[in-house]
């Protein structure tokens, strides 16, 4: 698929646009499913669409095309953590809240989100879309694939090398210059 | 032990693929060399952070979700709302924007449609969102309030004066019969349809009504309410779409809006809404 052209969205060009929700929807789709499936499935479509429509009112913000995705992610991600706390702060409002087990209500399970100590929860949207752009940018192939095999997929290191058609003593190098990448981008507050 | 062994092993133990012996083996280094011990503790951080951050990346590179047919024209018309139209496009302005400008203008017909497609390049989005949320008054439009939809379909709470309140509406509902229109809301695309008995249900709990087919905003903002003045009106429109049914209401020039979520099913919904209209009339 074709990069939308940004002159022709920043004039609301309705074709351009078009192509960019085809383009941008995989992405708020896969950041509010990752975030809203466990607890809110219902909303996993609306917030993917609000991301959109919200991005449509940053674009003239945006220089460059391939910002777009990143800010689509931050944006789907804010939106997301943000209806997870409405909810279940109003949940515990209404001292509804009773028990942390999972309780199951019309296919819809109703515990508690697990509160997260992770430092993407308090970067702001712009901060948390720049280093999604960075690592996209400095984490060239197979080094990002590598690192999902491994912490997202939990692949082993022989299993990543015959997936990748790389030697398995190179899977552990890719990964530690990969990690330490990361580390720069994402917590460079922290080491400063 | 170089560093790379180091990291290896470490990188086991934090993934759990390591063996007893290999744990054992961590153990006693850490144990010897305490800037391993803190070298071990900065790479479980990292594994934190870059699990967490991964998700999103790989959420970047995502090309496998389809995107829904019926959200483009949610998202045109916050595209048109926001933007503006390119000069080229906008020749043919859209009927829901062009039905909001012509209203503003206070001119009617192709002059209107000229000057529309003239003036919408300068249209500034707090311009256009204005008359978005709030239209202003026309005699078919007196509160100034048409249906407006957020992108995802749902129907955003108006605002501004010439609201009828939810009392104030029942009791309106108390003391006058409400004539009833209903209309179903089908976006079509890959959006949720109504079923068959899902028309036949609304048929049925307001029999000998006709029901209005509506595919998209424009038609709902431009349905016109009978000019009876001072009666009683009340609009009710199945959104299949979002699973909700609104209820609309007017009464000598304000207006009244709600919503009703399918929480089980749209009989007994349309029961609630119809309790909630003549609620008040059984006192």
């Amino acid at each position: 698929m074709n990069l939308p052209d940004l002159a022709a969205l920043k004039t609301g060009d309705a074709s351009a646009w078009d192509e960019a929700f085809a383009w941008l929807w995989p992405t708020v789709f896969a950041v509010a499913k990752l975030k809203l499936e466990p607890y809110l499935p219902n909303e996993v479509q609306d917030v993917a669409i609000e991301s959109i429509e919200q991005l449509v009112e940053k674009v003239t913000e945006v220089k460059s095309v391939e910002e777009l995705r990143p800010l689509a992610a931050s944006i789907a991600h804010h939106r997301a953590v943000s209806l997870l706390r409405e909810r279940f702060a109003k949940k515990r409002g209404e001292g509804k809240t009773g028990s942390l087990d999972a309780q199951t209500q019309g296919g819809v399970i109703q515990n508690e989100p697990p509160s997260s100590d992770s430092p993407l929860e308090d970067l702001e949207q712009a901060e948390l879309a720049q280093r999604l752009g960075k690592s996209l940018a400095e984490l060239k192939p197979p080094m990002g694939e590598i690192l999902s095999d491994f912490f997202l997929q939990g692949l082993r290191y022989e299993e990543i090398a015959n997936k990748r058609g790389v030697a398995v003593g190179s899977v552990g190098v890719y990964l530690k210059r990969g990690l330490e990448a990361m580390r720069r981008i994402w917590l460079r507050e922290e080491n400063s | 032990m170089n560093d790379q062994s180091f990291f290896d092993l470490a990188m086991k133990v934090i993934a759990r693929h390591a063996t007893n012996e290999e744990r054992a083996n961590l153990n006693a280094l850490l144990a010897q060399e305490p800037e391993l011990r803190a070298e071990f503790e900065r790479l479980e951080t990292d594994a934190r952070v870059a699990k967490d951050a991964l998700s999103l990346i790989t959420a970047c590179t995502a090309s496998t979700a389809e995107f829904p047919a019926y959200a483009r024209e949610l998202l045109q018309t916050a595209v048109r709302q926001t933007l503006g139209r390119p000069e080229s496009v906008a020749k043919e302005p859209h009927r829901s924007l062009a039905w909001g400008w012509r209203r503003g203008l206070g001119l009617a017909g192709a002059t209107v449609v000229l000057l529309v497609a003239v003036s919408v390049v300068h249209y500034k989005r707090e311009r256009v969102q204005e008359l978005a949320v709030k239209q202003e008054a026309t005699p078919n439009d007196p509160a100034g309030h048409e249906p407006v939809l957020t992108a995802s379909g749902r129907l955003l709470a108006p605002n501004g004066p010439g609201l009828l309140t939810e009392e104030a509406f029942k009791q309106a509902a108390a003391q006058n019969l409400p004539v009833i229109q209903l209309a179903i809301f089908d976006l079509g695309g890959d959006a949720r349809r109504a079923e068959k008995n899902e028309v036949t249900t609304l048929e049925e709990t307001w029999k000998g009504i006709p029901i209005q087919n509506l595919s998209n905003v424009s038609e709902l903002q431009a349905w016109r309410w009978p000019n009876e003045v001072g009666q009683l009106e009340a609009r009710i429109v199945y959104a299949p779409g979002v699973r909700e049914v609104w209820l609309f209401g007017r009464f000598q020039g304000r207006v009244f809006q709600k919503t009703f979520p399918l929480d089980r099913d749209l009989a007994t919904t349309l029961q609630q809404v119809k309790a909630f209209i003549q609620e008040p009339t059984k006192r």
